[in-house]
């Protein structure tokens, strides 16, 4: 029956589609979330043009270790009080403790995840993978600011906290660059500058 | 009530009985009739159904005291839940449901001699052995541990859900590679499936049988049949992913360190698993429309509502998927969007429960077997429905989550929602089927016992996850102690309900054999299989009905 046949090509293309959209969904998840800053991702620009206006934020510091990293790694301070559009400075300390160097990369997120696109990196030690010598320490800075038109958004009214995580992973070697994340198109540190 | 003695309406030209039936091997192993295809499909429904109600047993002896007593690790009863979801979702409920009753009363409720594509049929069907002996296997494999054999850590333990990092760096044996191969099979045998029953019901109606006149099962399965066709290949990826993610060097889809996300999983798995539970639940509702109707003596009130409610159902439950990952951490407004859009699904849903209330209001109801599971299945679905619709706040979700009561809800709407439906069906076709009829006393009390059991073991759940009680760990605190110990209760109970059942099958088929006749359940029976002999003919309509106008749904 040829109308059967045309039926079962039909099918089979919207079964093959289905199956296509399932493996592009990780590539178009990766875009959207970068560009939008959904599911915490912290968004990164050049430089720090916005204006300092008159209400703060406490940002606190977390970190974490994948589990097969002998690394230790702390922040050097708990919280760091901040105004909007006021870059801040903060220090973490990481420590190879195992018997061999190793390379790691961080990945970050930002809690309350509706505070991420407002949550902007200019330096970060997470844009580099680390190579640290057994029993060697370094000091990792990273330079942030929070955009002060967060303000502007009444959803965010009740954000006074707002969490930095890092995770350290291992680097399998030549395999995995470091993280990259979407650079803001420049818009929001113009205007701010006004 | 029973073995009505039919009016015989020839709808077939003389000599059609002449099937030239294959013999034994070539008939039940190169099959592409779908009758014997459906009736492969129930019998392995049936083993799936008693394996899987084993491994539930099991943890239910085990969760009946406080302690380790059963089991002799943590992980293997961890694989006795995984392996329980997995059996019985997709090797006992779609195969009973849509492979067992659709093959069987699909073509013949649309007036078609066959399926689409029978060869293609049989493979469907024989993908599904293959795909359970692969999950079989996964018990006796590494599943913690890289390898040797060890029941602390043979199998895999993550779940029916099989999230990352768990399911990747928590499992590094071949356990979990075995279930993912098996679970493309079966998705793809659902898939072949899929495509078949649309074909035939798009393409091979009887002359006068149009979209509108159709049966409300055969609708179900057209509906589910697109969800099939929509949700599986989108599982199917996620297993391919899972499966690269999975070798050493290979792919990071879901890896943090690799810049993946194992939210990502999340998403792509419940985009499949919503869609999955309507899958499960729809084909019920065909029944029961069925059995309601017949039994009360009257069409099924607000046919076309009933039909686009299914229609609706289907097409929210792929906007809803996050209501199963509230506690993931997401964004307010993204929380309220599903919030609300799972809301709504109780609108087509409640349209279904309405009408089959008014189906029977003023009917002259008779509460004959088939009739006695359909109402205990509108009953337990709405008690299920109901805590869904508690579930589905995202800020109660927030308390319950993973808790026992999401346990009972899903039990209530699947272990006893489509379960019932199943054995709705199985009763109400019996005679249809097998051309004798079941033995009452024993199917009663196969009902009366299984509807008492479960209810003892899954409502109680209900206290249990209001109080806080995790779910998925093998052991609890004493305050637990009372309704864990009434809920397993429950489960023997249930366990002698399943020996009446088994006890109906050898009696009804054995040792009574009493025949039926074409349609033994008399006037309100008023599909196609009701005009056929029972069981029917090897080859039916060799010359198609003809739907008149004036007929009914």
């Amino acid at each position: 029956m040829p109308s059967n046949r045309k039926t079962l090509v039909v099918l089979s293309a919207i079964g093959v589609t289905m199956l296509g959209l399932g493996f592009a969904s990780d590539p178009l998840y990766d875009t959207f979330c970068k560009v939008t800053g959904y599911g915490g991702t912290p968004k990164i620009a050049d430089d720090n043009l916005s204006e300092i206006i008159d209400r703060t934020v406490s940002v606190e510091f977390d970190s974490n270790v994948a589990q097969d990293l002998p690394w230790d790694f702390k922040p050097d301070q708990r919280r760091l009080q901040v105004n909007l559009g006021q870059s801040g400075l903060a220090y973490y300390t990481v420590k190879n403790v195992g018997d061999e160097p190793l390379t790691g990369v961080a990945n970050f997120n930002v809690m309350p995840i509706k505070a991420a696109p407002f949550f902007i990196k200019t330096d970060c030690f997470c844009f580099e993978e680390q190579t640290i010598q057994p029993g060697a320490e370094l000091s990792l800075p990273v330079i942030f600011f929070v955009d002060p038109q967060m303000d502007e958004d009444k959803r965010l009214d009740d954000v006074k906290t707002i969490t930095l995580s890092y995770t350290f992973f291992p680097t399998e070697e030549g395999t995995m660059p470091a993280q990259k994340p979407a650079k803001t198109s420049g818009k929001t540190t113009a205007a701010a500058t006004n | 009530m029973v073995a009505l003695p039919g009016e015989n309406i020839s709808v077939e030209p003389s000599g059609y009985a002449d099937d030239d039936k294959p013999k034994f091997f070539q008939r039940w192993f190169y099959s592409t009739n779908h009758k014997d295809i459906g009736t492969l499909y129930l019998i392995f429904g049936i083993i799936s159904g008693l394996i899987g109600g084993f491994l539930s047993y099991m943890m239910r002896m085990e969760l009946a005291a406080p302690g380790i007593d059963v089991f002799d690790s943590e992980h293997q009863y961890l694989v006795y839940v995984s392996m329980h979801g997995l059996i019985m979702i997709f090797f006992m409920v779609m195969p009973a449901l849509i492979g067992g009753f659709g093959n069987w009363f699909v073509p013949i409720m649309i007036g078609a001699p066959d399926m689409a594509f029978p060869r293609m049929n049989n493979l469907s069907f024989w993908l599904l052995p293959t795909a359970l002996i692969c999950l079989l296997i996964s018990f006796v494999m590494p599943g913690t541990a890289t390898e040797g054999y060890d029941v602390a850590t043979n199998g895999f333990g993550g779940s029916w859900v099989m999230y990352p990092p768990l399911s990747t760096t928590g499992h590094p044996g071949p356990a979990f590679d075995f279930i993912i191969i098996g679970l493309l099979a079966a998705g793809f045998s659902s898939i072949f499936g899929a495509i078949n029953f649309i074909t035939t019901i798009l393409n091979m109606r009887a002359p006068g049988m149009t979209i509108h006149k159709m049966p409300l099962f055969a609708w179900s399965v057209l509906v589910t049949a697109f969800l099939l066709l929509l949700a599986l290949p989108v599982l199917a990826a996620a297993l391919f992913m899972l499966f690269t993610d999975r070798i050493a060097g290979g792919t990071g889809f879901f890896d943090p360190a690799r810049g993946g996300d194992p939210q990502m999983f999340q998403h792509l798995f419940w985009f499949f698993g919503h869609p999955e539970v309507y899958i499960m639940i729809l084909p019920a509702f065909g029944i029961v429309s069925h059995i309601i109707s017949t039994f009360s003596k009257k069409p099924i009130f607000g046919y076309l509502g009933m039909a686009y409610a299914m229609v609706a159902i289907g097409v929210v439950g792929f906007v809803v998927w996050a209501h199963h990952m509230y506690t993931v951490g997401m964004d307010v407004n993204l929380k309220a969007y599903f919030l609300a859009a799972t809301l709504v699904i109780a609108v087509p849903t409640g349209v279904k429960i309405f009408s089959w209330l008014a189906t029977m209001w003023g009917g002259s109801i008779r509460f004959s077997i088939p009739m006695q599971w359909a109402l205990a299945f509108i009953f337990l679905f709405v008690v299920g429905g109901v805590t869904g619709v508690m579930l589905a706040n995202a800020g109660v979700d927030a308390y319950l989550h993973d808790t026992y009561y999401v346990v009972a809800h899903f039990h209530y709407v699947l272990s006893m929602g489509a379960v019932f439906g199943i054995f709705a069906g199985f009763y109400y076709w019996f005679g249809k089927m097998f051309g004798v009829q079941y033995n009452k006393w024993l199917a009663g009390a196969h009902f009366w016992f299984f509807f008492i059991g479960v209810n003892v073991i899954f409502f109680p759940q209900h206290f249990l996850g209001l109080n806080g009680m995790p779910r998925r760990y093998i052991d609890y605190p004493e305050e637990f102690a009372i309704w864990n110990q009434v809920s397993s209760f429950g489960a023997q109970i249930t366990l002698v309900g399943v020996g009446f059942f088994f006890a109906m099958l050898f009696v009804s088929l054995v040792v009574q054999r009493k025949k039926v006749g074409d349609n033994y359940w008399g006037e309100g029976a008023t599909t196609l299989e009701w005009t056929l002999s029972s069981p029917p003919p090897y080859h039916q309509f060799n010359t198609l009905p003809r739907i008149e106008d004036n007929a009914e749904h």
